[in-house]
């Protein structure tokens, strides 16, 4: 069973010309769609979130300011971000969709869950929006969990690394963050030798890949660098911030995968979660609509086991060696105590 | 404190981006300092013509030598991530600077408010010293 969240952004927090708005859901819905679930997909419609499920992962001030700011009508964020003065709520729902998709699985204790909700969020720092992101949905999903005793696994496939998801639990040995991403790219950050903070050393995963970066990379990535982190860590629940911007037709970075890759890559995830009814996908980046629709339909459909329309796999490009640079780095700071890093974001 | 021997200057090509370089460039000839103008590099301008970051460093050099500061000792740094991030990175190396001079309001910057302020940020979480430069039309706002 599919279990999707929303949708949340199909028509509110937009300014024209800016690649990310409404249309990216539009095109999200037609990816599920194109799967003709029927029965097999199920709905929900979550309430937004409220001030004390955000300010798990977001400073009160930060809120009161974006609050303001919007009710203010809004304007630049940075030169990436922006708001209106209807994004708070937008913001809010999107968050609230992924606490909507928790719930709705643990009370069917079966399938997974798709958060078809927007702005974005994994660059949101704790007291910071950008990169397109106001609120951390993912976090605010996470830390519910985590405030219910869960240990949460964060796998970020998003082209760009998610910098304010990093940050925010950089120093919590509940949650391990894993992120595959461009790199040089925004927003800077996300080197190998990022691996936590003294209470969760190790829990932070980061593996950089160079533009051309094919799917065999990334799974190279996730199988040799994540997945004996992951098996150690052994999650309860497991989040995948779900970016489809390192398609080789999105227009923000020159990562190379296909539609296949992307399912290639959600079997590989799900077989992290310790049983079905716990797994969550949100979306994050990907700006090429029609690379978007067919991504979400392989991933979801590589995920139900139905059938599914997806381009080849892709293989051959470059990045091997940086995967095993980033092997050896990580293996060099957790080995260096003296090694203390600021979180994801100042980096 | 350490001597002032490198200084970096966020630069966006807005107004008071402009103020901040002028009077960089102004503090790097008095300390005999050199200087590094840092350009941040968003997710948007990753689809953006790259013809818009080489015109913003046409600008950087028109103000050097407008200022008479000697071009040899300045150079033109572009680093991905937001304005903020990339500025609390400066005094880290490639650039080891010993000051950071910003304008007081970037391109993407609300009036009236600290959200989004890169130099309020910068000033809140900075390691190094931190010159925030008005221009005339943020002063009389």
């Amino acid at each position: 069973m599919l279990i999707v969240s929303g949708p949340v952004g199909g028509s509110e927090h937009h300014r024209a010309g800016h690649p990310e708005g409404p249309t990216r859901i539009r095109a999200v819905m037609a990816g599920i769609d194109d799967l003709h679930l029927g029965t097999d997909l199920q709905t929900v419609h979550g309430s937004p979130a409220e001030r004390q499920q955000l300010t798990r992962v977001h400073s009160a001030s930060y809120l009161d300011e974006l609050t303001a700011f919007c009710e203010a009508g809004g304007g630049d964020i940075d030169p990436d971000t922006y708001a209106t003065e209807d994004s708070w709520l937008a913001a809010r729902s999107a968050a609230g969709a992924g606490l909507a998709a928790i719930d709705a699985l643990r009370q069917h204790n079966d399938g997974v869950a798709f958060v078809a909700a927007r702005p974005p969020g994994h660059h949101a720092l704790r007291d910071r929006a950008m990169g397109f992101c106001l609120l951390n949905n993912i976090a605010v999903a996470a830390a519910a969990l985590v405030s219910e005793g869960e240990r949460v696994l964060i796998v970020d496939w998003d082209v760009h690394h998610g910098n304010g998801t990093q940050e925010i639990f950089w120093d919590d040995p509940n949650v391990l963050y894993v992120s595959t991403h461009q790199w040089p790219l925004f927003p800077g950050s996300g080197k190998a030798r990022e691996i936590g903070g003294p209470h969760s050393r190790g829990h932070t995963v980061n593996v950089p890949l160079p533009p051309g970066a094919t799917g065999d990379i990334v799974r190279r990535a996730i199988d040799e660098v994540a997945f004996p982190v992951i098996d150690s860590f052994a999650p309860t629940w497991v989040l995948v911030s779900a970016g489809f911007d390192a398609h080789r037709a999105d227009p923000m970075a020159d990562l190379a995968l296909s539609s296949g890759d992307f399912a290639d890559l959600a079997r590989a995830v799900a077989g992290f979660a310790p049983r079905p009814g716990r797994l969550v996908m949100f979306l994050e980046g990907g700006y090429d609509l029609v690379a978007l629709q067919a991504s979400v339909t392989a991933t979801l459909g590589a995920l139900l086991g139905t059938s599914y329309e997806a381009e080849d796999t892709t293989s051959g490009g470059i990045g091997a060696e940086m995967v095993s640079q980033a092997k050896a780095e990580r293996a060099d700071a957790l080995g260096r105590a003296d090694l203390v890093l600021p979180p994801g974001g100042l980096l | 404190m350490t001597p002032i021997q490198t200084i970096a200057v966020g630069f966006d090509g807005s107004p008071d981006a402009q103020a901040a370089a002028r009077c960089a460039l102004e503090l790097a000839n008095q300390l005999g300092a050199d200087l590094v103008f840092v350009h941040a590099t968003g997710l948007l301008e990753h689809i953006d013509e790259p013809q818009a970051v080489l015109d913003l460093e046409e600008t950087v050099w028109v103000l050097t030598s407008e200022t008479g500061f000697d071009p040899g000792r300045a150079r033109w740094h572009v680093d991905n991530g937001d304005p903020c991030s990339v500025l609390l990175r400066a005094g880290e190396p490639p650039i080891s600077a010993d000051l950071v001079v910003v304008g007081s309001r970037g391109q993407g910057n609300h009036v009236g408010l600290p959200l989004g302020s890169t130099s309020h940020e910068l000033a809140e979480h900075t390691t190094i010293p931190i010159v925030i430069v008005p221009n005339g039309e943020t002063g009389n706002r």
